[in-house]
């Protein structure tokens, strides 16, 4: 009797684990995607590189979220960043040809600032994540706009007379839109990738984790335990702002112009790609592979609903379901 | 005690601001300025989201910077039906000489439009419609003739048959389906096959994700038409990382100057069908409005067909 109750516990207890439930999700589509393989694509390599690229920019969204939202917090400007640093990239590359490498930096920092000023609203002036965030999503989609006069900044450059002159696409765009390894993997995929394992390093290695940990876990115990909760969620915001300013760096990589209108609604895939992975909107509870394994499984929804050409309106209805289904999955009972 | 030092600042600011604000209207060169213009435009745009309705904007500046004597104010509704009533209103209210409004939708924005005429403001719609007949004029393109334009061509193109991808603007809106059926009609007759079809929304990543799952689905696939040059550029793209896009046609519609065109010109694109802003027709019909005369109720845009071949010579228009 003890004994069986015992092993039932186990069997329970191993079923229990976190990844256990967020691969079941993962594992789920993927047996779809076997299923309903569209006479044969999905079993084709280039049909994963491909969803691997188309998911690498929402990836790294998801990243900087995720720590935001261990924090206890939210952030709802991840898109409009990503579209104000895609349009300084392609302004600084394509029409002032600034060095890369500076080009790479500024961009940076100017989302990391971004980033930082949410961060200081909502730690010093205690304002709700939720909000701060949204007016920092109004206000940078703005500034993409007035910066790039409301056109798509391309290799199409508006002369003083009103005509167009076509200039080359820079070097820096075609690598990061370039595949490695014999064509098996995209730089964005690596990019992504490597985003994922300094989160990982973050959250896991050093003490600021351990901090973002007990922010989002309790705030005020945190705090009476000597966390330095400002500057820790300053940082955390600030480095949101890092990886939408990667992320925008990609996406405009990868439609060889900056776009003012990239980037939204995507800080919805990004939250739905973190809440999948298992992670609590409460904060204090998450974990960089169970993220990589949410980004996974809507990566792959999204590419067996395209593959098979299903209708928008079915589409809609099954992601709605699935992220559902995924998420009573990891439910625990009480 | 921190916060009301910022508060104090914050006022500050504030002061100095309104103040600054009022040594501009005090300045002579302003009242002058005024006088010279003769006529106000009001122009409401229903978003500025799309660049061809930035494109809109700019043709109507564009042609209105032509004439000295009128002023234009522009305002943008942000895809906000109610924001638009409220700026026709304005309009009405600041007494403006013509109104061009390009409408977000039909049925909430034909009350405000009839206030405004029936007050004897002249009204131009452009682009969308307004139910009934209580507008001065209308101005725009018919993207069913566009759409079956481009089906026409690529039954030509291709010789009567082969595979060809759709992606679709949203399928929810008038121009995407108009696109669609139009494009129906001018195939109707040859052995094109659709065998893949996608919504990509006007949205280029969406449309290189749907050319993706294409790519690996179909080994052959002859012809892309998008309902946009961005879903167009997507769908190249796709195909370059995959190595086929010398294999495939890719067709658009739009034939903005720094889109399909630019596309055309650099050989991504082997056509884009011009749907036309009509930026500077309706800026004519207001003069013509102004100067007391009448103009037709319905002004049907040409749109002309950008190719390798004519793009140089600026296109060619489509017949019909």
């Amino acid at each position: 009797m003890n004994k069986t109750s015992i092993s039932l516990k186990t069997g329970e207890h191993w079923l229990a684990s976190p990844t256990t439930r967020v691969l079941a999700a993962l594992i789920i589509v993927f047996v779809l995607g076997l299923l309903f393989n569209a006479d044969g694509a999905f079993f084709k390599w280039g049909t994963h590189r491909d969803m691997l690229r188309a998911v690498s920019v929402y990836g790294i969204l998801a990243c900087g979220m995720t720590l935001v939202i261990i924090s206890g917090g939210i952030d709802l400007s991840v898109g409009s960043i990503l579209a104000l640093t895609a349009v300084c990239f392609s302004l600084f590359t394509i029409h002032y040809q600034t060095a890369v490498i500076l080009a790479i930096l500024v961009c940076l920092v100017i989302s990391s600032l971004c980033g930082i000023m949410s961060g200081a609203i909502i730690a010093r002036f205690k304002i709700q994540p939720f909000i701060s965030t949204l007016a920092m999503m109004v206000f940078a989609r703005g500034l993409a706009k007035w910066v790039s006069g409301g056109q798509k900044i391309s290799t199409a450059v508006q002369q003083a007379d009103g005509t167009y002159q076509y200039v080359e696409v820079p070097g820096v765009f075609n690598f990061i839109n370039s595949k490695l390894l014999g064509d098996n993997i995209t730089v964005v995929t690596v990019i992504f990738l490597i985003c994922i394992v300094i989160s990982y390093i973050i959250l896991t290695k050093l003490r600021y984790g351990r901090y973002l940990y007990a922010i989002g876990g309790n705030e005020e115990a945190a705090r009476l335990s000597g966390v330095p909760i400002i500057k820790s969620k300053l940082l955390a915001y600030g480095l949101s702002g890092l990886f939408c300013g990667v992320a925008g760096i990609c996406q405009a990589a990868q439609e060889l112009q900056g776009d003012p209108e990239a980037g939204i609604s995507y800080e919805l895939s990004a939250i739905a790609m973190v809440v999948i992975g298992g992670t609590s909107l409460q904060g204090g509870r998450a974990n960089m592979w169970l993220t990589l394994i949410g980004v996974l499984t809507i990566g792959y929804l999204e590419k067996i609903l395209s593959i098979n050409a299903i209708g928008e309106d079915k589409r809609l209805m099954l992601t709605g379901a699935i992220i559902i289904a995924a998420v009573l999955l990891q439910k625990t009972k009480k | 005690m921190k916060k009301n030092f910022v508060l104090a600042v914050l006022c500050a600011v504030l002061c100095w601001a309104g103040c600054k604000k009022t040594t501009p209207q005090a300045a002579p060169g302003t009242e002058t300025k005024n006088e010279t213009k003769k006529w106000t435009i009001g122009m409401s745009q229903c978003n500025l989201g799309e660049p061809w309705r930035v494109q809109m904007n700019a043709d109507i500046k564009m042609a209105a910077d032509q004439h000295p004597e009128i002023s234009v104010v522009f305002k943008d509704a942000q895809n906000d039906t109610l924001r638009q009533q409220a700026q026709v209103e304005e309009f009405i209210s600041a007494g403006v000489d013509v109104i061009i409004i390009s409408p977000k939708e039909a049925a909430p924005l034909t009350p405000v439009v009839a206030q405004a005429y029936d007050k004897g403001i002249p009204v131009i719609v452009m682009d969308r419609r307004v139910l009934g007949d209580k507008y001065t004029c209308f101005v725009g393109a018919d993207n069913k003739k566009i759409g079956r334009a481009a089906g026409r061509w690529i039954v030509q193109k291709l010789g009567g048959k082969g595979k060809v991808v759709e992606l679709k603007g949203l399928m929810t809106s008038t121009p995407g389906q108009d696109r669609h059926n139009g494009f129906m009609e001018g195939i109707k007759d040859s052995q094109i096959e659709i065998i893949f079809d996608a919504d990509m929304k006007w949205l280029e990543p969406n449309a290189r994700k749907e050319m993706e799952s294409a790519l690996a689905r179909f080994p052959e696939i002859n012809l892309v038409y998008a309902h946009n040059d961005p879903g167009a550029h997507g769908a190249y793209l796709a195909a370059k990382a995959a190595g086929r896009e010398k294999d495939i046609l890719f067709v658009g519609i739009d034939g903005l100057q720094q889109e399909g065109q630019a596309y055309v010109k650099q050989g991504l694109l082997s056509a884009s069908f011009e749907y036309p802003t009509g930026g500077k027709e309706a800026v004519e019909a207001a003069m013509t409005l102004l100067s007391g005369k009448t103009v037709e109720k319905e002004i049907t845009l040409a749109s002309r067909v950008f190719t390798k071949d004519n793009i140089d010579a600026g296109g060619e228009w489509l017949s019909e």
